[in-house]
């Protein structure tokens, strides 16, 4: 049971990274590697969604909140990684980013994208959910969307991991991590992330989970080699 | 005899001024101090807000409950629920601007004169106008984002429609549709599925707004002040916007519903009685589909 | 009969008992002060069956002099005032939110008072508190002060009761007590407010200085409440808020003062028993009250109240931009007071009071504040009715020439406030009889100047309890009958109080 939803998970992380753009990153070097955690995780809840049967009829299998992915081998998914400083400023993809609504559920659980890159939330499901990010750097705003609204179409124009919820749900939470760089990703369910297209430089690349911090690392990319970084955060049970 | 009496009076009036003058001095030194640059201009008809003037009059009236700073922990805060507002991060409940974006000076005011209803924050309307717009452009200096960004545009809110059944009717079928009961409750009473759970943007719990026992709203009293409490959502709280699907006159069947569940008479709650007493068996009741699961 | 021969035939009053009643010994004095003290001895100023002299009128003026309720007395043991901590602990507001300097009431504090303690945002019902919730306050204030009165008849010799009488300046100073404050006020409901004010003298006894229910916003409207109890009169210059302390600066000398040999015991300053009527808009800066009163001032369980008497009170405010608020007002009092009793024995039975006689206080007040400076004016027009002013029973020819005696008094009280901790205070006030009784009598018999200057410092300002520092000076001048044959037929005496206090308040 816990498999498949580490595959569910997996999946919408792969989705995730399908969505960041990458592609205008076409040459360049790689960082890649595996993050983990040292000490104990926190047990994961069962949501109840006994609230909303709309909701709760699409999950067959039981619904875990989905603060700390951790996998077999202290692997850590859902880990925003990075660069947070070196090398060029990167251009804002011109391509949005899409922050999704289904059975009452955030996909991804964490959506990074770069200040001022356009972000389009989605409602799937046949009730009304309110999309509340509570940002505190950028204005916090509060919208309804009903079932077959219009997607919300919207920016950040400043850095900021900004804790989203719907108050509605209150099992629904994510994060959108409004980043400087257009260079990140979030980690698959078995901990591994790959961040491609990097020109030659040195860099500072971080690791963010929204329970256990951050972790940052240098590494200096000469080509189009892949350097190998593995992140090793500490968990803390709250 | 009386001359006698009249000039120790003098004497002491003139050192008395004297002290006073010396005092006078002191006193601006500490407080004149203006935080420089921040807050931007506010302006409320025709008075101009002065913020070096707020600050002491926010000292006097605001700081116990908002702070010192401005970030809403005073040495009350811990006693009041809700909570007293964090100007540092210049989000408001009451605007008539969309959400996260800035209110009008205007609105702010209108906060400070109308309170809060069921808060601690009173009714400031005693204060004299110069003052309001003062404290306005003092509580404007403890964020950033005043002096970068400006007020958002006010929503527009169209002439109000006839009260009429059919609007009551479709006011109904949208607090269904909105969901609004998840959390105000099927009848209105702020007992929905959802309000045991609602907490507010730092995470302290809040009730949503019960409409079978106040009369007043927590950003006003007229059906508008309604209407535009749903169009901009209170922000920093769950109530959201509906600005993006609610439209034009659709608001007003909203605003005629909401008020046939006060317990004033309304014309709107006089009308709608008269028609449930012969249709109340053709409505479905407001609430979760059947079925459920 | 000439003055000069009445006022010699004053020289056998004792000798200290004007330094000892009026203001010398503050303790002793402010128990003999209080409110019912004073009432106790109306029974004796008022008038006996038969006629009197004008002989008998000044004796009895003297008196009141010598007992402290003439107008030359000065306690702030009945003074006490009103500054409720309970409420800010129960709305989480500091004391300069509803204080100018407490306590003295602001825009805002004189608003929650007409709203009956209510801020209206529909938490103010005690359901709605946490249910250890109590609202009561305690004041006290322990003090060290100095006391000096001029012209005091003292022995020449001192123990030698035959070595000849002297004028001699007295004082004395030392450290004391004031009474105490023990308040409890609030809502009973939403829109039904209550007071309970009991006010010891520094003795610990007590008395009901203030009780009352009040209806608040009736029918949802602010221009309509209801309060019936004791109460002080809705003067628009509170004396029972203002920010004098000391002995001969505690009280306006205008609020309670007498026509010299009057038998009228009433003084505006004092809390009155009876219904009010009062309404406001929402900021009250338009404020009423009409109120109909026991005839007794003040006095529960007096059978005194055979009468009504009644008070109006009328106030507008102006918002005066970057100034701040203006306000004036007019007020008026007009009551009766029985002249003659039914009597057993000879002696009047109270309660059985005819042949009322009128009377009547009436005048302008004014609040208005320069930025940081309050100026409060405030003007009286008094008049007693002669047979009121002469002390004779309706049913008995007046003495010859005796008439109304009126008088106009007034005074101007300025405060600066440095900030809401500290605050600089001074008043000046004058009392001028315009008419007395007799024709013959002394033209300034019984003329008040006075003047105060103090300071409170508020060292702490929050909304749980509250200090001030208190220093005040205050000097009264008063024309007293001569005493002496070397004096003519009035002196001037001079009292004098120096206040160092600590004001605390919880």
């Amino acid at each position: 049971m816990h498999m498949k939803i580490a595959a569910s998970v997996a999946m919408c992380a792969l989705a995730t990274m399908a969505l960041v753009p990458s592609t205008h990153h076409s040459a360049g070097g790689t960082v890649a590697g595996k993050v983990t955690y040292t000490g104990t995780a926190p047990k994961m809840k069962q949501i109840d969604m006994a609230k909303e049967p709309s909701c709760a009829k699409q999950h067959a299998t039981p619904v875990m909140n989905e603060s700390v992915v951790a996998g077999e081998g202290n692997t850590l998914g859902d880990v925003v990684v990075y660069i947070s400083a070196g090398g060029a400023p990167s251009a804002v993809p011109s391509t949005p980013v899409t922050f999704e609504q289904k059975g009452c559920q955030y996909l991804p659980h964490v959506l990074p994208m770069q200040a001022g890159q356009q972000l389009e939330i989605k409602n799937d499901d046949q009730t009304s959910h309110n999309i509340h990010p509570m940002s505190q750097v950028n204005p916090e705003w509060n919208k309804s969307q009903p079932p077959g609204a219009p997607p919300i179409q919207t920016t950040y124009a400043k850095p900021e991991f900004i804790p989203v919820k719907c108050n509605v749900h209150p099992w629904m939470h994510g994060y959108f991590a409004v980043l400087n760089t257009s260079h990140s990703t979030v980690s698959g369910s078995n901990g591994t992330y790959s961040l491609s297209g990097l020109p030659p430089g040195k860099y500072t690349v971080t690791a963010w989970q929204e329970r256990f911090g951050t972790q940052s690392q240098e590494v200096t990319i000469a080509g189009s080699e892949t350097a190998k970084l593995d992140f090793s955060l500490k968990a803390t049970e709250y | 005899m009386s001359r006698v009496a009249y000039r120790i009076p003098s004497i002491t009036a003139s050192i008395s001024f004297l002290l006073i003058a010396a005092s006078a001095g002191v006193a601006q030194t500490i407080h004149g101090l203006p935080r420089e640059g921040r807050g931007g201009d506010t302006k409320v008809n025709t008075r101009v807000g002065r913020p070096a003037a707020g600050k002491q009059e926010y000292t006097r009236y605001c700081a116990g409950c908002h702070g010192d700073h401005g970030d809403g922990v005073g040495e009350n805060a811990q006693w009041i629920e809700p909570r007293p507002r964090d100007f540092t991060q210049a989000v408001f409940k009451c605007r008539s601007t969309l959400s996260g974006s800035l209110p009008t000076d205007q609105d702010l005011i209108n906060t400070v004169r109308r309170g809060i209803v069921n808060s601690n924050m009173p009714q400031w309307r005693p204060l004299p106008d110069q003052m309001q717009a003062d404290l306005v452009a003092y509580i404007k200096t403890f964020s950033p984002r005043w002096a970068t960004e400006k007020a958002g545009t006010p929503v527009e809110i169209p002439p109000e429609t006839p009260v009429t059944t059919e609007s009551i009717l479709a006011g109904r079928a949208m607090f269904q549709k909105f969901e609004c009961w998840k959390c105000h409750g099927t009848a209105g009473r702020g007992d929905g599925p959802s309000a045991s759970s609602l907490t507010d943007s730092k995470d302290q719990p809040i009730h949503p707004y019960d409409f079978t026992t106040g009369t007043r709203f927590k950003c006003g009293t007229t059906n508008a002040d309604l209407y535009r409490i749903f169009m901009t959502g209170l922000d920093g709280t769950p109530m959201a916007s509906f600005a993006d699907n609610i439209k034009g006159d659709q608001g007003w069947d909203l605003v005629h519903y909401l008020r046939t569940l006060q317990p004033i008479r309304t014309p709107e709650s006089i009308l709608w009685k008269s028609w449930l007493a012969t249709h109340a068996s053709e409505l479905k009741p407001i609430g979760p589909e059947s079925g459920g699961r | 009969m000439s003055l000069t021969k009445f006022v010699h035939g004053m020289k056998w009053l004792p000798a200290f008992a004007l330094a000892a009643g009026a203001s010398l010994t503050a303790a002793s004095s402010a128990a003999a002060t209080d409110t019912r003290a004073a009432d106790s001895t109306t029974a004796t100023r008022a008038p006996a069956a038969g006629s009197q002299s004008v002989e008998d009128i000044y004796r009895a003026y003297r008196a009141s002099i010598e007992d402290g309720t003439g107008a030359a007395s000065a306690s702030y043991a009945t003074k006490r005032v009103k500054m409720i901590p309970a409420f800010a602990r129960k709305y989480g507001l500091r004391c300069s939110a509803c204080h100018t300097a407490w306590p003295e009431l602001n825009s805002f504090g004189q608003q929650f008072r007409d709203n009956g303690y209510q801020i209206r945002n529909e938490k103010d019902s005690p359901i709605a508190q946490n249910n250890a919730y109590i609202p009561i306050t305690v004041r006290v204030t322990p003090q060290f002060h100095v006391e000096r009165a001029t012209r005091q008849l003292v022995d020449a010799t001192p123990g030698d009761a035959k070595s000849g009488q002297v004028e001699r300046t007295l004082t004395s100073h030392g450290f004391d007590l004031s009474g105490m404050d023990l308040w409890t006020a609030g809502t009973l409901w939403k829109n039904v407010s209550f007071v309970a004010l009991l006010s010891s003298d520094n003795f610990a006894s007590f008395h009901f200085e203030a009780v009352s229910l009040r209806f608040d916003n009736m029918g949802d409207n602010p221009w309509l409440n209801l309060k019936v109890g004791k109460f002080e009169l809705d003067n628009m210059i509170s004396e029972k808020r203002f920010l004098f302390l000391s002995a001969n600066g505690g009280s306006y000398q205008s609020y309670h003062f007498s026509a010299p040999g009057s038998s009228v015991d009433f003084g505006i300053g004092d809390n009155q028993l009876g219904a009010e009527l009062s309404g406001h808009s929402l900021n009250s800066f338009t404020r009423y009250s009409a109120a109909i009163l026991s005839s007794n001032d003040g006095d529960p369980g007096s059978n005194n109240f055979s009468s009504y008497d009644a008070n109006v009170n009328f106030s507008q405010a102006f918002d005066a931009g970057k100034m701040g608020i203006e306000r004036i007002g007019v007020y008026a009092y007009v009551g009766q007071r029985p002249t003659a009793f039914q009597t057993s024995d000879g002696q009047d039975i109270p309660g059985t009071g005819t042949t009322r006689k009128a009377f009547y206080r009436a005048g302008v007040a004014g609040d208005f504040f320069l930025h940081k400076l309050e100026f409060l004016p405030y003007y009286l027009h008094g008049n007693d009715n002669a047979y009121l002013a002469s002390s004779t029973p309706s049913n008995s020819p007046l003495l010859d020439g005796a008439r109304d005696a009126s008088w106009n008094s007034g005074f101007l009280e300025t405060h600066y406030y440095i900030n809401q901790q500290l605050v600089l205070t001074q008043r000046v006030e004058a009392i001028r009889m315009s008419q007395q009784a007799f024709p013959d009598m002394p033209s300034t018999l019984g003329n008040v100047d006075a003047y105060s200057f103090g300071t409170r410092w508020y060292p702490f300002m929050f909304s749980r309890a509250g200090l001030a520092v208190h220093g005040e000076y205050a000097l009264v001048k008063t024309v007293s009958p001569g005493q002496l044959p070397s004096e003519g037929a009035t002196a001037n005496i001079w009292t004098s109080s120096l206040l160092f206090a600590l004001d605390f308040d919880f």
